[in-house]
């Protein structure tokens, strides 16, 4: 309503005192219904308001007033001929084209950049008073910590709620099908205040162990309810199957809500305790160590959040001492809850989403803005081209008695229809762009984000259109009201002296170019970085590899007869036409899963984090899977059995840093690599080449392999990595899952290729280097055209010195010149302010790059070249056709 | 710019729909549009500012009239309430002969036509 009566202001004083109440009342009610149809129709509804009742506000100004050129007051500074302006505007269709469609990708990139930054981190979760909620503050807690927790929530606070993003496998049987779902405690929608769209939500008496009076139950999305039973009426009480234990659906959740994570959408939700069905022994609910929980609270009306931490802390020992894990060494267990528990606000949800791209995005969020400034200055410098172009014009209406004020306003008017229709086009652009940026994000589909227009984004949109407008409109309007009638009117047509404006057009091309140098050694620097990374040699040979996900959680195979299983299942999928071997491994490359360890043995001067070291157990034949090679030693064989002596193999970087170098083979490593409380000895046996085993930015790391033959206990899932003879390594799926579910019907298996998991880790980067490479050259491409159009202008102004100059016996080369000289000393301007900026901005983005620094000369220098080579060509097209002209007709015309 | 006599000058579409929703008797700004939305089956694409644009020429023009609200317990919110003067009255019932008679002379039209052809 504040906008609306914003908005208002521009009907006279009287018109508002008898109708603002029924207008408003009026706006109110249509802005609900536009609201009930949705983003698209709201937005379309403000932009229509906003200009209708500007235009009617001004129309109802100018009617009601005596028009005589006296009263031309304050009151009427917003008055004027719209019609005129509109005309100048499409009498120079080539120019209009050319700002409007510049300050459209401008806008709309800086709208699309908001967009995503608004749904990220700046709308607050779609629940009932979002300003109560707050988070447990970093990290994750164990479900016995969550059970204390739970036993107080009333006496401190409203209520709280805890819950785990996870995956579930919606297959009955074979190939993998997962959505992306959580588990939830009992009370999460009555403390987020979430209803069912349909049917019921779950509540306490649904939370607890072997399932509520309904059994299993699950909660599902409106997304997910539409997509897999086509909205069916009657999806409650049907069946559906989580890791292959059925559940019963009781409700959907409405369109709007997400779950607690921004950025991301949980399809189906489930009741916390039914984690123990569904992970049967290995489930997590009574362990101690298991840190999977997030927890929220909401605060009781007028309760601060430092108090109800504090209050929370005052119970921290009890639940300290409840919540201790057993049987594990005295030392280990000093900080275990040691730092007192604190509070964070959770307005805006959580999302591990907004921590990871934060940063880019801020940058990003710079990187368009100064685009949008060079378009600015590009559409400035045209308009000002023009201004000058229609001086007789304007100066003939001042002689006629037309004030300077007024024709600053006319010409501010046309600069406002520019913007307009910029702002109407970067809609569309910034609607195309974010969604384009989401799947940029992550995996398709992965990342969901509200990206409707809301208040905000629409104030954005229209403070950028305006502020591009005072940018870009304010030139020429003072130039046109320091207009002498007389003057100009006498110098119409002769401009053989300079222009006293090209002062101002030349800054503005010196702020282009630095602007642009600026923006295209960030993409030097980006791109360098993404190329950098995505070439690593990664140790081992990707392309023919795809990953097998085994989940064998519902085999009736017992844990000891796991190790077997893998083996059969390994066999199965070697033997399969197509590949040319399979192995087995706890972790495969890249995956995003981790384990490490800590090497006692070696120079006794290595600090604690130099002795960690990276570890994943392998099967025999693994390192030939994966095109390793052997570079000392043996690898895994059948001699390596439980039982018998410890195994290991290592890679260089461990030989280099444990060993100095020398010859390992045989000898003894000692290390806690099972966990810290398991010292063991190891006897060397092999030594690998190095290989990537977390990222490509990570680098090169000491690792150990260990056989998994030896293993102590075995997991239920295992990843079986296949090579392929020939081709794309995907199209091994079907017949592998065939073969494999031959051997064990009731396993799961996921499929992927392992160079998208190496795609996947690569995602920032390659945002960074697409985006930053786009704009850049869209920067530089502005820049050239605003170069151009200055010289091409100053050459027109100058062609009578020019004709007299070729008359008198110039040649063309020293035309040229001429002009180029000009032309370099701008840019050569240009360049070094830029590079001063660059070296700036170089501070904030350095912790993004790899392997070079931000202020890398060789990025500065090529991009300083780039831009001058672009420039002299947007100077010498204009120049060399003033070189060829013919003296007489240029003289003749002038 | 005051007009001293009413000779049926053909009104704006718009203009005869607000008064024709004012037609029974008298009514507030936001009820007002809905009603000429309704009676023009969307025809007359009515926003807020357009509206209140005609509101006021047919204030000025003396053919509608600010009036005291109904009685009984009535929303403050929902601005003033109007009503038909008696000159507009006459514009309405003056506009409602002419479209008549427009209508009539249409259908004398399509019979002299229908039977000339014939």
């Amino acid at each position: 309503m504040p906008l609306y009566d914003l908005l208002l202001r521009a009907y006279p004083r009287r018109f508002r005192a008898t109708f603002a109440a029924g207008m408003r009342h009026a706006f109110a009610e249509e802005r609900e219904r536009a609201c009930a149809r949705g983003g698209r129709a709201l937005a379309a509804f403000w932009i229509a308001t906003i200009v209708e009742t500007i235009w009617f506000g001004m129309a109802e100004r100018r009617r009601r007033r005596p028009r005589t050129l006296s009263t031309e007051t304050a009151a009427s500074l917003l008055t004027v001929d719209w019609r005129d302006a509109w005309r100048a505007s499409i009498a120079a269709p080539g120019v209009t084209a050319i700002a409007v469609l510049s300050l459209a990708l401008g806008i709309g990139a800086n709208t699309a950049m908001f967009a995503i930054v608004d749904g990220l981190v700046l709308k607050r979760l779609p629940v009932h008073e979002p300003e109560r909620l707050a988070v447990l503050d970093d990290g994750e807690w164990t479900n016995p910590i969550w059970e204390q927790i739970r036993a107080r929530q009333d006496r401190l606070f409203q209520g709280a709620f805890a819950w785990s993003n996870s995956r579930f496998d919606l297959s009955e049987r074979g190939a993998t099908d997962f959505a992306d779902g959580s588990y939830a405690s009992g009370r999460i929608f009555d403390v987020l205040g979430v209803r069912a769209a349909l049917g019921r939500t779950f509540t306490e008496a649904d939370d607890v162990r072997g399932g509520g009076p309904d059994g299993p139950v699950a909660v599902i999305s409106d997304r997910f309810w539409q997509t897999r039973f086509g909205g069916a009426a009657d999806v409650i009480g049907r069946r559906l199957t989580l890791q292959r234990v059925p559940f019963t659906i009781i409700g959907v959740l409405p369109a709007s809500f997400f779950g607690a994570d921004v950025g991301r959408t949980s399809d189906v939700i489930v009741p916390l305790a039914d984690e123990a069905i569904v992970n049967g022994k290995e489930s997590a609910l009574d362990q101690r160590l298991a840190w999977w929980l997030n927890i929220m609270m909401r605060l009781k009306p007028g309760q601060t959040i430092d108090r109800a931490a504090a209050a929370l802390r005052g119970e921290q020992p009890q639940i300290r001492e409840a919540t201790l894990p057993q049987g594990r060494n005295p030392k280990n267990l000093s900080g275990y809850l040691a730092d007192p528990f604190a509070l964070a606000p959770a307005a805006t949800g959580r999302s591990p989403l907004r921590t990871r791209y934060q940063e880019p995005l801020l940058i990003m969020m710079a990187i368009v803005a100064s685009v949008l400034l060079i378009a600015c200055a590009n559409i400035a410098n045209l308009m000002l081209a023009r201004a000058t172009a229609r001086r007789p014009e304007l100066s003939l209406r001042h002689a006629l008695g037309a004030s300077r004020a007024r024709l600053a306003r006319q010409l501010l008017a046309e600069s406002l229809i520019l913007a307009a229709a910029g702002t109407f086009l970067g809609i569309f652009v910034a609607h195309w762009l974010s969604a384009l940026l989401l799947r940029q994000l992550g995996t398709p589909g992965s990342v969901t984000l509200d990206l409707s227009y809301d208040a905000r984004m629409i104030a954005f949109t229209t403070v950028t259109g305006l502020a591009a407008t005072l940018i870009f409109g304010v030139g020429p309007a003072l130039g046109a009201a320091r207009l002498a009638a007389a003057e100009a009117l006498k110098e119409q047509g002769r401009g053989a002296t300079g222009d006293s404006r090209m002062g101002i057009r030349n800054a503005l091309i010196v702020a282009q170019v630095a602007l642009s140098l600026t923006l295209t050694v960030g993409a030097a620097l980006f791109v360098r970085t993404f190329v950098s990374l995505n070439s690593f040699p990664l140790g081992f040979d990707p392309e023919p590899l795809m990953v097998a996900g085994v989940n064998t959680r519902r085999s009736p195979a017992a844990p000891q007869a796991r190790g077997d299983l893998y083996e059969r299942l390994r066999e199965a999928a070697a033997a399969v036409p197509g590949v040319a071997s399979a192995s087995v491994s706890e972790l495969t490359p890249v995956s995003g899963n981790a384990w490490n360890g800590f090497v006692q043995s070696g120079p006794p001067d290595l600090t604690h984090r130099q002795r960690m070291v990276w570890i994943n157990k392998v099967s025999p034949g693994w390192f030939e899977t994966y095109g390793m090679r052997l570079i000392a030693g043996r690898d895994f064989d059948g001699r390596d059995r439980a039982g018998a002596e410890q195994a290991l193999v290592v890679n260089e970087s461990f030989v280099r840093r444990f060993f100095n170098g020398e010859n390992p083979i045989g000898r003894e490593v000692h290390g806690d690599l099972e966990g810290p409380e398991d010292q063991r000895s190891y006897r060397l046996v092999g030594v690998v080449n190095d290989a990537v085993y977390r990222s490509a930015r990570a680098g090169l790391n000491p690792a150990v392999y260990m056989p998994l033959a030896q293993s102590s206990a075995w997991t239920s899932s295992i990843s079986l990595t296949v090579r392929a003879t020939a081709g794309p390594p995907a199209q091994l799926a079907h017949a592998v899952g065939d073969a494999l579910l031959r051997v064990e019907p009731r396993a799961s298996f996921t499929f992927r290729p392992i160079t998208m998991q190496i795609r996947g880790s690569l995602a920032q980067e390659r945002l960074l280097a697409l985006l930053s490479g786009f704009f850049g050259a869209l920067a530089l491409l502005l820049a050239a055209l605003g170069l151009y159009g200055v010289t091409a202008y100053s050459v027109n102004r100058r062609r009578a010195e020019i004709g007299v100059r070729i008359a008198l016996g110039a040649d063309a080369a020293g035309v040229v010149r001429l002009v180029l000289r000009r032309v370099l000393l701008l840019v050569g301007v240009g360049v070094a302010a830029g590079t001063g900026l660059a070296l700036w901005a170089g501070r904030f983005i350095g912790s993004l790059l790899y392997n070079l620094g931000p202020r890398d000369p060789i990025s500065l220098i090529a991009a300083a070249g780039v831009l001058t080579a672009v420039g002299l060509l947007a100077g010498w097209l204009p120049a060399r056709r003033a070189a060829h002209a013919d003296p007489m007709r240029v003289l003749r015309d002038a | 710019m005051s007009k001293t006599d009413l000779t049926p000058k053909p009104l704006k579409p718009a203009a005869f729909h607000i008064l024709l929703a004012l037609g029974d008797g008298q009514s507030y700004g936001y009820a007002m549009m809905q009603a000429v939305r309704e009676q023009s089956d969307g025809q007359i694409p009515l926003r807020t500012g357009s509206f209140y644009r005609h509101l006021a020429n047919l204030i000025e023009a003396g053919l509608i009239a600010e009036t005291a609200p109904p009685r009984g317990p009535v929303d403050a919110r929902r601005g003033a309430y109007y009503g038909l003067t008696p000159r507009g009255a006459r514009a309405l019932a003056a506009e409602k002969q002419r479209l008549a008679d427009l209508v009539e002379s249409l259908g004398g039209l399509r019979r002299a036509s229908r039977k000339g052809t014939a």
